[in-house]
């Protein structure tokens, strides 16, 4: 596929000392402008694939690349492009939220006055506009969401990955952040989701993977997906049809 | 930019956390100065030695009149005078007396006697007189110095010297007047003269230092100032190491390892931030010891002429140091890691490095082994710098040694962040 954001090709990962491999052979493409969810139960190697893709953990076998790039080469350019969004609140709780901003901002490399522009419009489109000159260690957890989100965009990047981007929020922050994300991708921009929440993902991913025990399981567009698969009528019965009830540590 | 943008985060998070100001700037005050006050009596012990003493003077004669005179003129001993030697021995032996010196009875006399024989004795030999023939017969004048057992062995050395010297004087000068005698018997007008043994060798002591001025004595103020200034700057891996794993734990170092191009930024803007920090910790410990001491009945810190040597070592110090903490932050993966390790490296770096105590009193081997440690080489430049006056050319070999070792423990931390970054 010629718009291919991130492609890959066979990719294994094995953590010394474990047997089993945290990614076995998988292969998976996304194109530019699609949301994709990254699905899969706890220890699916949705993370170990999300520390590839970023240039931040070798392959041991296989190959990735991100707009047209090996990251095994190339890793510190593409995270040029790449916006991440933790599922940890990756701030400092001590600062204020422009002052996180402006920090991250600096360490993106771009201007003071492109800084504050950037901080101004996202405070002012996630609602965070008059909060902004507090610290963070006083926002609730949804604020502190939102603004985690923020630091993953200012740079303006090509892709974005979110990692439980909507953990721990309440429905109004969870809608708005949600439908930021439409937004974003109709302008083009890539998203990998990584969420638990398998109704916000069937709600705005265009293509979705389920990995279970480091291995692709389905991948597709959400409704083909379902479709395939006879007798689920929702993602959430589908993954429990297919990664099974046991719980996963 | 990037790392100016570092430090100015760096700054940020600290003057919003008052525990950890109080960590980096009281917590050292107040250990410069609990140390240096702590110390103050065993440093006097090695250079301001006042002994009281007890004196029981059974010879009542000018032997004890000599000896008391004697004493009164040596500023580092105090004698006291009582009758009872029992009543001696027991204030000795409990320890409310240091020491004690009985003069037995009749021994002005003996000396007398003494003195006697050995002038008969030359007198004879040469001619001069024929007043004895046979065997010298010299009779031992024992003086008794009691100690009580806690004593330092400097102490005795001190006093047993000074009661050596004193009596070795007072029988010169009876030599020497019974040698007169002698000579004058019979001679009505040969007059005796009196001699004044004292000015005949003068002992100069100079502390001696590189430009021939007065160099200084090590007190209190002078060891722990410098000695425990270090100390604090290199517990500047304490805040340093709490912060960044903090920061790792809390995931804000992990979107900066997703940041292109940081981790150089990161890491040593956090090096120059807690840099300053050191110099700033050193600056306030140094006031504390020119300004504070004296109000607490020490001595006031004297730091030589050679300000920009100081501000060299200083700068060199906190190299070490913050480098030091960086890699300790970088390399250990959790706190209770990172914060044991490096408590107990510095404790034990600055043992060895003389810190605690002044290396000379150490045994040979902690002696050679405190050449390994960067608080003794910042410690020796400070004594060369403050004590001896030191040009800066004197300390540059260890000032070396310290940038040396700033530098090899940053780089070995911009590695291993390196190489943590893709694994």
């Amino acid at each position: 596929m010629s718009n291919a954001i991130v492609q890959i090709d066979n990719v294994t990962k094995r953590y010394r000392g474990l047997q089993q491999p945290a990614v076995s052979q998988l292969s998976l493409q996304i194109t530019e402008g699609s949301v994709f969810g990254l699905l899969g139960p706890n220890g699916a190697g949705k993370s170990t694939l999300v520390m590839m893709m970023c240039g931040l953990l070798r392959p041991d076998a296989g190959s990735i690349s991100v707009l047209g790039q090996s990251v095994s080469n190339n890793g510190d350019d593409i995270r040029k492009h790449i916006g991440v969004a933790p599922q940890e609140i990756a701030l400092f709780p001590t600062l204020t939220a422009y002052e996180n901003l402006f920090y991250f901002g600096r360490m993106y490399g771009l201007d003071s006055a492109i800084i504050k522009d950037r901080i101004e419009y996202y405070l002012r489109t996630f609602d965070l506009l008059e909060k902004g000159r507090r610290r963070v260690q006083t926002f609730s957890g949804g604020m502190k969401r939102r603004l985690n989100l923020i630091a993953a965009l200012l740079h303006h990047p090509k892709l974005i990955i979110l990692d439980e981007p909507t953990s721990g929020v309440d429905v109004q922050s969870r809608n708005m952040i949600l439908d930021f994300l439409t937004q974003l991708a109709s302008q083009k921009t890539t998203i990998i989701y990584s969420s638990h929440f398998l109704a916000e993902a069937e709600r705005i991913c265009t293509h979705l993977a389920i990995l279970d025990l480091g291995k692709m399981v389905v991948q597709g567009a959400p409704k083909w997906v379902l479709e395939k698969n006879p007798g689920s009528h929702d993602l959430e019965q589908l993954f429990i049809k297919l990664t099974g009830k046991n719980i996963r540590d | 930019m990037k790392i100016l943008a570092t430090i100015y985060k760096e700054f940020l998070l600290l003057v919003r956390d008052p525990g950890g100001m109080a960590l980096l700037f009281l917590m050292p005050l107040a250990l410069v100065i609990v140390m240096a006050l702590i110390q103050d009596a065993p440093f006097r012990d090695y250079q301001e030695i006042k002994l009281d003493v007890l004196f029981v003077n059974q010879d009542k004669d000018s032997l004890g009149i000599k000896i008391k005179e004697s004493f009164k003129a040596t500023p580092n001993i105090n004698l006291i005078e009582r009758n009872d030697t029992n009543v001696v021995r027991s204030l000795v032996n409990t320890g409310r007396f240091k020491a004690a010196i009985i003069l037995p009875p009749h021994a002005s006399q003996t000396l007398r006697q003494n003195s006697d024989e050995l002038i008969n004795q030359v007198l004879s030999n040469t001619g001069l007189s024929d007043k004895r023939s046979g065997a010298l017969k010299i009779e031992k004048i024992r003086i008794r110095i009691l100690f009580d057992p806690v004593i330092k062995a400097n102490y005795k050395q001190v006093l047993s010297g000074a009661i050596e010297k004193m009596v070795t004087g007072v029988q010169a000068e009876w030599i020497i007047d019974e040698l007169q005698n002698q000579l004058s018997e019979n001679k009505p007008k040969i007059k005796k003269v009196k001699l004044d043994l004292s000015g005949l060798i003068e002992i100069q002591q100079n502390n001696e230092s590189e430009k021939n001025t007065a160099g200084l004595e090590l007190n209190s103020v002078q060891h722990n100032v410098p000695a425990w200034s270090m100390f604090a700057m290199f517990f500047i891996l304490f805040p340093l190491a709490g912060n960044y794993i903090k920061e790792r734990e809390e995931g804000s170092l992990l979107r900066l390892r997703l940041i292109s191009g940081t981790q150089l930024p990161v890491v040593s803007g956090k090096f120059i931030f807690y840099w300053g920090i050191c110099l700033v910790q050193f600056v306030l410990m140094m006031m504390v010891g020119i300004y504070i001491m004296p109000l607490l009945g020490l001595k006031s810190l004297t730091y030589g002429n050679n300000v920009g040597g100081i501000i060299l070592t200083a700068v060199s110090v906190a190299i070490a140091a913050t480098g030091f903490g960086t890699l300790v932050a970088v390399y250990f993966k959790t706190p209770q890691q990172a914060l044991s390790f490096g408590s107990i490296s510095v404790v034990i770096l600055s043992a060895i490095g003389g810190v605690w105590v002044p290396v000379y009193v150490m045994p040979g081997i902690l002696q050679h082994i405190s050449n390994f440690s960067p608080l003794n080489w910042g410690l020796e430049s400070f004594n060369d710098l403050f004590l001896r006056d030191a040009g800066t050319q004197l300390v540059l070999p260890n000032l070396t040694k310290l940038i040396v070792f700033g530098a090899t423990t940053l780089t070995i931390s911009i590695f291993i962040n390196k190489s943590r970054t893709v694994s």
